[in-house]
């Protein structure tokens, strides 16, 4: 007997109307996540399924008056979030094992909005990567084309949200981890001005870069996520308090908006197919009176160094801490503690990882960490100073999210530097710690999803909310891999 | 043996008496159980990140104050990056390019001659955990981790082991006065490591700089900067080389031993801590940190000495910071001084120190305090009879003058009354008058102990001595 209630398909308002009205339960849609974990199983989207737990939390809501839009519902977390109990990996086998014993300021926030996190989802081993093969627990799919990457390093929940397993995830973002595979795998994925979520609780790729972010199905969904997840927190210096509703700007008139585009984000190493979507959004922008200027941004084409000396070197000093001492993977009988470090980390740690941990030191040694590092920072501090030149003039710059759409499992795996490639036009905004998110904008000859990418100024969400909603509606995609009952 | 010029630096690691660790909110505490005062930020767990403690920064512009530091405006941490099982993050955050405190001296006194040992630097960092080792194995204990710590190093202006010495007792001194630090050296909240080298003369270039680590006590550290001078001058006048190294002071055998010949620079790949925002320091903090400064040592035993208090008395004093609190209550007063220091260096310190007691916690208030002096002063009560009474005094609240009616020791200060038993003890020892009309000297003593064992003490020895000339005239 076949079920066919697909009450995951449906917007998130619509759940909670049948929630309220006491149709369905928690119960249901969980129950749903794991049919669907199951039927998707091919995708590798889960390192870790929270089916006990999640049963539990839904059984407990019952009781509970329904007071929120996320109310009950379904969400998957990366797996570099901590969540206290529940096996977090960050997809390498360092932590195989590793069972926090602390939530995340992010988790805290999900269970406060009575949220059923579903399980922990697949990505790049310590997020180092934008395909999700370099996990340690085997590579994730795209749910449009099996054959090809889901992006990444969010791999697992873009594949998860985009197969409608669960409406909603999170992702982190260091240099293009939650908008290249929300793109890739068509669906809404935003990083929040640094500092806009706290960071407490997810585990350090590159400090000054990290971010968590929100990733859904469309863009409604995604201001209604962040509204739950943001907030100054006492245990992350770095984070701002800002409270505001995210959704507010949902829905409004865009005419009059002042849009730039970088001339480097129309360049040759983008896809054809990519500027020809872009350049359809540009003329639908136009025809609502919308002004699109193209414009130069300084260092916006030298990122890639920057982002890899920053970042490697960031990542080496945060990742010194897996020594096999006090958690994860420890080499059984070393001969001494020099034997311990060197066993535990050659094999706790997969060849992308040691990779980066072996430029990143390199990059900071001796003289190299003036001649690089501080050279860097001080290029990054030009790089922002120029956006926000930039934004003085215009509201919001746009861009295509990626150079190519999501390439085949196999394609580029030997070419170390093919993943910094990828990440050419979604690194500049971490690098100048400016909010970015992909909204989709179509797809290529391939049935392809190609995403839209919006840069906005320092905690101005609100507005790029605005405008991805109005493109969202005006393309009216369809956007469920599987057909689904979206937009019929 | 040449005599060679000794140039000297020292670095100084001081633990701030903060509730709290430097980065997380685990109680900073001393001697409790291995382990207890922990959490997932000292042990460095995945997607743990660090806080300032606010304190640590108020402390630390405390110290840069005492040590006449100028103080930084714009400070930020760094990471200093290096594998060792005490380093639970294998870095530690500590501040490199922008220590809080710089250009800094503390004036010391070497045979009445003032020097100011010049401070280089002062900055925050966090201590790491203890290891202990036990046969083949360390065991790990997380408490002391993420301690905060100021580490002060002076510049190597330092010329022979003295100056050593009257440089880290003066520091460690100012630091306790200023409730910095407990600064005690056998639970490591302070720590020294000295820099020695050897040249020939003022001309020639500094020596090789050996460094002896982790100093047990400021003698020792006297001990071992003597050693390590003389071991450095044998090897130079045997035409020796040797590379730079590190060294510490074996105390059993009396010298210093090689731990680690130092190879190239050690690479620590600093950069700025990306987890924690610049830090500000402005005008007004500093102002209420400076009103939290008390008066300084050096101040009170110039007060002190001021106020006719002996010098012995007043270093006396100095070394006992409860003390010399106590002592600074009265400063305002009108009162002998002199009598106040010599009460509580002498009976009332014998009192406490066999108690176990704090001066705090005897029931000896400030104005209990001044009566006693005043009937000291004015000859009522005598040194010896004062110690009859001195616990009563210093547990009960009864006030000084019932308490000495009570004892019925009052001095006996009433002329005919002291005459009257004056004249009936010259009756009775006859011998003892020819003795005295003799010329004996012992004679006369002879009477005062008798005079004194008939009053039990409680004659007044000037007007008794008075008398008794009188009458054996």
């Amino acid at each position: 007997m076949k079920q066919v209630h697909n009450y995951l398909d449906l917007p998130l308002i619509e759940i909670n109307k049948l929630l309220k009205e006491k149709k369905i339960t928690p119960k249901d849609l969980v129950l749903e996540s794991f049919e669907r974990i199951e039927q998707n199983k091919d995708l590798n989207s889960f390192i870790t399924l929270n089916k006990e737990e999640a049963l539990k939390k839904a059984l407990e809501l019952e009781s509970k008056e329904v007071d929120s839009l996320t109310f009950g519902i379904p969400i998957a977390i990366k797996d570099n979030i901590v969540t206290k109990g529940l096996r977090t990996t960050a997809a390498s086998k360092m932590l195989e094992n590793f069972e926090p014993i602390y939530d995340a300021d992010v988790i805290k926030k999900i269970n406060d909005a009575n949220m059923i996190i579903i399980g922990k989802t697949n990505m790049d081993e310590f997020a180092m990567g934008s395909s999700t093969r370099t996990s340690y627990f085997g590579l994730a799919r795209n749910p449009w084309n099996k054959n090809r990457v889901p992006g990444g390093s969010s791999g697992g929940s873009a594949s998860a949200v985009s197969s409608r397993i669960i409406p909603l995830s999170l992702g982190s973002d260091t240099g293009g981890s939650i908008r290249q595979p929300s793109s890739f795998c068509g669906i809404v994925g935003l990083k929040p001005t640094y500092g806009r979520v706290s960071r407490y609780g997810l585990i350090a790729f590159a400090s000054s870069l990290d971010q968590i972010g929100p990733m859904t199905r469309n863009v409604y969904e995604n201001a209604v996520l962040l509204n739950v997840i943001c907030g100054k927190s006492a245990n992350d210096l770095t984070s701002v308090e800002t409270k505001e509703d995210f959704t507010r700007l949902i829905g409004k008139d865009i005419s009059g908006m002042k849009i730039a585009i970088p001339k480097f984000y129309v360049n040759d190493a983008i896809d054809q197919e990519i500027k020809e979507k872009l350049n359809a959004v540009v003329e639908l922008l136009k025809s609502n009176n919308c002004t699109i200027d193209y414009v130069d941004i300084d260092y916006i084409d030298k990122t890639v160094p920057l982002y890899q000396i920053i970042a490697m070197g960031e990542a080496s000093s945060n990742l010194a801490r897996y020594d096999g001492i006090r958690y994860g993977y420890s080499y059984e009988n070393p001969k001494n503690i020099e034997d311990l470090y060197l066993k535990s980390r050659k094999i706790g740690f997969g060849p992308e990882v040691k990779r980066r941990i072996m430029i990143g030191s390199y990059l900071l040694s001796g003289k190299n960490a003036k001649e690089y590092y501080d050279k860097a920072l001080k290029i990054r501090d030009d790089l922002r100073k120029s956006f926000l030149n930039t934004f003085k003039n215009y509201d919001l710059i746009i861009g295509p999210t990626n150079t190519t759409t999501a390439y085949e499992l196999d394609k580029g795996l030997d070419d170390a530097i093919k993943s910094f490639l990828d990440d050419i036009l979604t690194i500049p905004v971490n690098m100048a710690g400016l909010p970015g998110m992909s909204v989709p904008m179509g797809f290529s000859s391939e049935k392809l999803p190609i995403g839209l990418q919006i840069i906005g100024k320092p905690f101005d969400e609100a507005k790029m909310y605005q405008l991805a909603s109005f493109i969202e509606k005006e393309l009216n995609l369809n956007l469920n891999p599987n057909g689904g009952v979206e937009n019929d | 043996m040449t005599n060679y010029i000794p140039t000297i630096g020292i670095e100084v690691h001081v633990e701030l008496k903060t509730n709290t660790k430097i980065f997380s909110n685990a109680l900073n505490g001393y001697g409790q159980m291995a382990n207890s005062l922990t959490n997932v930020i000292d042990l460095g767990y995945p997607g743990t990140l660090p806080t300032v403690n606010k304190e640590v920064i108020t402390l630390a512009i405390k110290a840069a104050k005492v040590l006449n530091c100028k103080i930084r405006r714009e400070i930020h941490f760094d990471r200093k990056n290096y594998f060792y099982p005490d380093n639970p993050k294998n870095f530690q955050i500590t501040q490199s390019r922008t220590p809080i405190g710089y250009d800094g001296y503390v004036e010391i006194e070497v045979d009445g001659i003032k020097k100011k040992i010049e401070i280089e630097e002062m900055h925050i960092e966090e201590d790491t955990c203890k290891s202990t080792h036990r046969g083949d194995k360390t065991l790990l204990d997380f408490n002391r981790a993420g301690v905060p710590l100021i580490e002060i190093v002076t510049k190597p202006c330092i010329s022979n082991s003295t100056e050593a010495k009257l440089y880290l007792e003066k520091l460690k001194e100012l630091l306790f006065y200023s409730d910095i630090s407990d600064c005690k050296m056998e639970e490591g909240s302070m720590r020294c490591d000295a820099n020695v080298s050897i040249r020939k003369n003022q001309a020639a270039p500094f020596g090789t700089k050996c460094e002896i680590k982790n100093i047990g006590s400021i003698s020792n550290v006297g001990l071992s900067i003597e050693k390590e001078i003389a071991r450095q001058a044998k090897l130079l006048d045997n035409g020796e080389h040797f590379k730079e190294q590190t060294r510490r002071y074996d105390d059993k055998l009396g010298d210093t031993v090689l731990m680690r010949v130092k190879e190239t620079g050690n690479d620590y790949r600093y950069f700025p801590e990306p987890d924690i925002p610049y830090l500000y320091i402005t005008d007004s903090m500093i102002e209420e940190v400076e009103k939290t400064i008390g008066m300084l040592p050096d101040e009170r035993r110039k007060t002190y000495i001021e106020k006719g208090v002996s010098e012995i008395n007043a270093n006396k004093l100095v070394q006992n910071k409860p003390l010399s609190d106590y002592f600074n209550t009265l400063l305002e007063e009108k009162t002998d001084f002199k009598i106040a220091s010599n009460l509580l260096l002498g009976d009332i310190s014998a009192y406490l120190n066999k108690n176990e007691k704090a001066i705090t916690e005897t029931t000896l208030t400030k104005e209990r305090f001044l009566d006693l002096i005043a009937k000291i002063e004015d000859d009522t009560l005598t040194s010896r009879n004062l110690k009859d009474i001195l616990e009563t005094i210093l547990e009960e609240t009864t006030s000084i003058e019932d308490i000495i009616k009570e004892a019925k020791i009052a001095n006996i200060t009433d002329d005919n009354a002291l005459r009257t038993i004056i004249q009936k003890i010259i009756a009775t020892n006859e011998e003892s008058v020819l003795d005295y009309k003799a010329g004996h000297d012992r004679a006369i003593k002879f009477f005062m102990g008798q005079v004194m064992k008939e009053t039990k003490g409680s004659a007044n020895p000037k007007l008794a001595m008075d008398i008794l000339k009188e009458e054996l005239k």
